[in-house]
């Protein structure tokens, strides 16, 4: 193959395995981004791009190197929780449907990662056009199957906390529901690769990785960008805030139901542990719910931004660099997301813990003694009664 | 011998002991099962035995705590509970706090103090007002966690200070029930309803009267439903259907929820054509062994598998709102559907009746015990074996059956 055709390149190392420049755009004799795309692929590169300088090889190598440690870090989470899942017969509840859903959306972004990778060393996307759609339609539908996703489980929780005993929601229930968030993910992953309705899959940043094209001008671009920023940010943001935050105010009124019984008991309130229990369960409640959020906020508002950026603002702004960071931003959060949702989980974690005895107690134990303690007499006192 | 045991099971007392796991303190309690009178409520009444100098200045507290289960432990996400535990009372019993008069103790408190000895100290404790009463909500087949429902659990520890816990080798804890009883007459009132149902596109309208034979029935019984149906439409009845339908209302979250928990379908005397009437009485038995592995019904406490009755209708005390009740709030009504053919659709009433446990002493408990002793006799020879015989005071102990295992510490 032309890659080993050698270099008369400067540059050391692994350049020396890149191709001859194709089209070198000699600005003072730098070599420009998209130099190493052959001229029958140079249409993909956006003008934009060619402004800057190419990326040195230690930027294609630091990339590689945070996703070669991505890559792990989500095989680990990921396949841990579908392992559990698929041979831990417990733990096939209607809920955690969605769970494992939750890594085959990861899953779809976790393809990219080695991708990415390769792209790193080859300098530029490998299978050119072809590849730049298979690329991000895999992130695309990844991404927004997982923000439709994270919608779903908030909704989920939300039925399973605030109606305990009758709320749940059945196995097909949540099945119908796994679905949909694929189905939701589909039509904007679909449409771009057509190139329809102003949508299209582009190289950006390094040119190593692929996404929606934000910087073609024109209104059809434009209007595909705000939709799909509504699509796949904005309203799975609104659900899921709205979901916690009813989930929040359900557990609040539960708690203020219950210590209104134990006043008409002439209890002062609910005493001692039950107290401490119910302030910590509302502390921790809180928490998670903003966690998620946060995550989801993390992950996904950095691509919102920049792609706002290209379509409606000032585009000197976008450099390489920081078109890159959203890329990384979202694959970033297909590998926590495991750990928040199911090692979160009381019966995934034991399930887990089993499986892999050295995560046993490590991160809980220190802070949670004092809790655990009271909570204990709890379990003790009534699992111990005849 | 089995007679023998018979005889002293007539006579005698019953008390249920449970001992430490580390043998030094055992508790006696003269009932597991606590009647709510409305007006008042049974105290908790024991005695709790301890060893020679095994306190060594140290304290032995008892407490009353109810817990309020309400979602499935499987389902708890996000770090809730969905089980809420409050402590109705907790008092020092050992040494004694205040000196409690002689004529405070019960007969039974009474007759232990004298057998056990100076190491025997009583104690007493009350439900609080308007505390629920114990129900358990049954478990589907495939669930493994515990019932949801309300509970109560009477537990002693040893400790330095009330604010301590105690350690679980020196801890005991035994599940009581909070229960109702019917009153001791049953009233004269036979609930009754009358509806009917006119048709769109047709005249006339089928009239169904529905009049049980009591309003206050008890675990077993059959319940006579006398159904009068009057056709004076021009569709025809096709089917008729009764159902025992429970109610069950968990405050704790606001959810309500209904279950048959005993059905007939009839086509007897159908179609009803129009101008025909029809007149039966249905009968119908509310069971808690033909509800077996249902999720969701609702079970009086549940401590022994072998005593299991369907949860009994909940009574609010006079001058009392219905809305007052706390906890699981159980009631029962008989629901009639006719089915009137595709287009006619239904007409549906449904007749309000309590189902509950007959006061003891009454006649209507004696008969009853009657009828339900051929069917325990197999069961007390079994427990009698079980039975540490202690005829000299007449008093039989039992042990607290382990129904269910530990949980693992966490």
């Amino acid at each position: 193959m032309r890659l080993l055709n050698g270099s008369s390149s400067a540059e050391a190392g692994l350049l020396a395995f890149l191709p001859e420049p194709m089209a070198r755009t000699d600005t003072g004799g730098k070599q420009m981004l998209g130099w190493n795309h052959p001229p029958e692929h140079m249409g993909m590169v956006h003008e934009h791009w060619r402004q800057y300088e190419a990326m040195s090889i230690y930027w294609h190598l630091g990339l590689a190197m945070v996703y070669t440690f991505l890559m792990f870090s989500s095989l680990i989470g990921n396949g841990l929780v579908a392992y559990a899942f698929f041979t831990c017969k417990a733990l096939r509840t209607p809920s955690n449907i969605l769970i494992v859903n939750q890594v085959g959306m990861d899953m779809m972004m976790f393809v990219n990662i080695p991708w990415l990778i390769v792209n790193s060393v080859a300098g530029h996307i490998v299978g050119w056009e072809t590849g730049c759609d298979v690329y991000a339609f895999f992130g695309a539908v990844g991404g927004m199957g997982s923000a439709m996703n994270n919608a779903i489980i908030a909704f989920d929780r939300y039925r399973t906390i605030a109606f305990p005993i009758d709320g749940r929601m059945s196995g097909k229930q949540t099945t119908a529901l796994a679905i949909f968030a694929w189905l939701w993910a589909l039509p904007f992953s679909i449409l771009p690769m057509v190139q329809v309705l102003g949508g299209k899959f582009v190289p950006e940043g390094f040119l190593t990785s692929c996404s929606f094209d934000f910087l073609t001008d024109g209104d059809e671009t434009r209007f595909f960008m705000a939709t799909i920023f509504t699509w796949a940010y904005a309203i799975p943001v609104t659900l899921i805030s709205i979901f916690y935050s009813k989930l929040f105010g359900k557990v609040r009124e539960h708690s203020a139901m219950l210590a209104a019984q134990a006043k008409k008991m002439n209890m002062k309130s609910l005493q001692s542990n039950a107290d401490a229990d119910k302030e910590s369960a509302e502390i921790k409640i809180a928490k998670i719910a903003f966690t998620i959020f946060f995550l989801f906020i993390v992950a996904w508002t950095p691509y919102a931004v920049v792609a706002f950026v290209g379509a409606f603002g000032d585009r000197s702004l976008l450099s390489p660099v920081t078109t890159m960071l959203p890329a990384i931003a979202a694959k970033v959060v297909s590998c926590i997301d495991p750990w928040i949702y199911a090692l979160n989980h009381p019966r995934f974690r034991a399930e887990i813990e089993k499986m892999v005895p050295c995560l046993k107690g490590q991160p809980k134990k220190p802070k949670s003694d004092a809790a655990s303690d009271s909570k204990s007499v709890a379990t003790e006192a009534t699992g111990d009664a005849s | 011998m089995i007679p023998v045991f018979l005889l002293a099971l007539v006579v005698a007392v019953k008390v249920f002991k449970k001992t430490t796991p580390n043998g030094k303190i055992t508790v006696y309690l003269g009932k597991r099962d606590f009647i709510d009178h409305l007006d008042h409520v049974d105290p908790i009444d024991g005695i709790i035995v301890v060893d020679n100098d095994y306190l060594k200045g140290r304290k032995i507290y008892g407490q009353v705590t109810t817990t309020y289960r309400y979602g499935r432990e499987e389902d708890e996400v996000m770090g809730v509970k969905f089980s809420k535990e409050i402590i109705l009372a907790r008092e020092q019993i050992v040494p004694p706090a205040h000196h409690e008069d002689k004529q405070d103790l019960t007969a039974v408190q009474d007759k232990l103090l004298k057998k056990l000895g100076p190491n025997a100290y009583p104690f007493t404790f009350k439900f609080p007002p308007a505390s629920p009463c114990s129900v358990t909500l049954q478990p589907g087949e495939d669930e493994t966690s515990k019932p949801l429902g309300v509970e109560y659990v009477v537990k002693t520890f040893v400790a330095d200070g009330a604010d301590d816990r105690g350690h679980k080798r020196s801890s005991v804890a035994l599940a009581i029930k909070k229960l109702q009883y019917a009153p001791p007459s049953r009233g004269r009132r036979l609930p009754s309803s009358l509806v009917s149902k006119g048709f769109t596109f047709s005249q006339g309208k089928i009239n169904l009267e529905v009049t049980l034979d009591k309003e206050i029935y008890y675990h077993g019984e059959k319940i006579g439903a006398n159904v009068t149906v009057n056709n004076n439409s021009r569709k025809a009845v096709r089917n008729i259907k009764v159902y025992c339908v429970q109610h069950c209302e968990v405050t704790m979250v606001n959810a309500q929820f209904s279950r048959h928990v005993a059905s007939l379908e009839t086509r007897e005397g159908c179609p009803i054509t129009p101008g025909a009437s029809f007149t039966k009485t249905f009968y119908l038995v509310p069971l808690a062994s033909s509800n077996k592995d249902r999720r969701g019904i609702a079970l009086d406490g549940y401590l022994k598998d072998d005593d299991v009755n369907l949860a009994s209708s909940t009574l609010i005390a006079e001058g009392k709102a219905p809305n007052e009740a706390m906890g699981i709030v159980i009631s029962y009504s008989l629901r009639v559907k006719l089915n009137c053919g595709t287009l006619g659709g239904e007409l549906q009433t449904d007749v309000p009746f309590k189902l509950l446990h007959p006061a003891p002493g009454s006649g209507d408990a004696r008969e009853q015990k009657a009828l339900k002793k051929g069917k325990s006799q197999e069961r007390s020879r079994y427990e009698n074996s079980h039975y540490a015989d202690d005829d000299e005071d007449n008093i039989v102990f039992e042990d607290f059956a382990r129904l269910r295992l530990n949980e693992p510490d966490d």
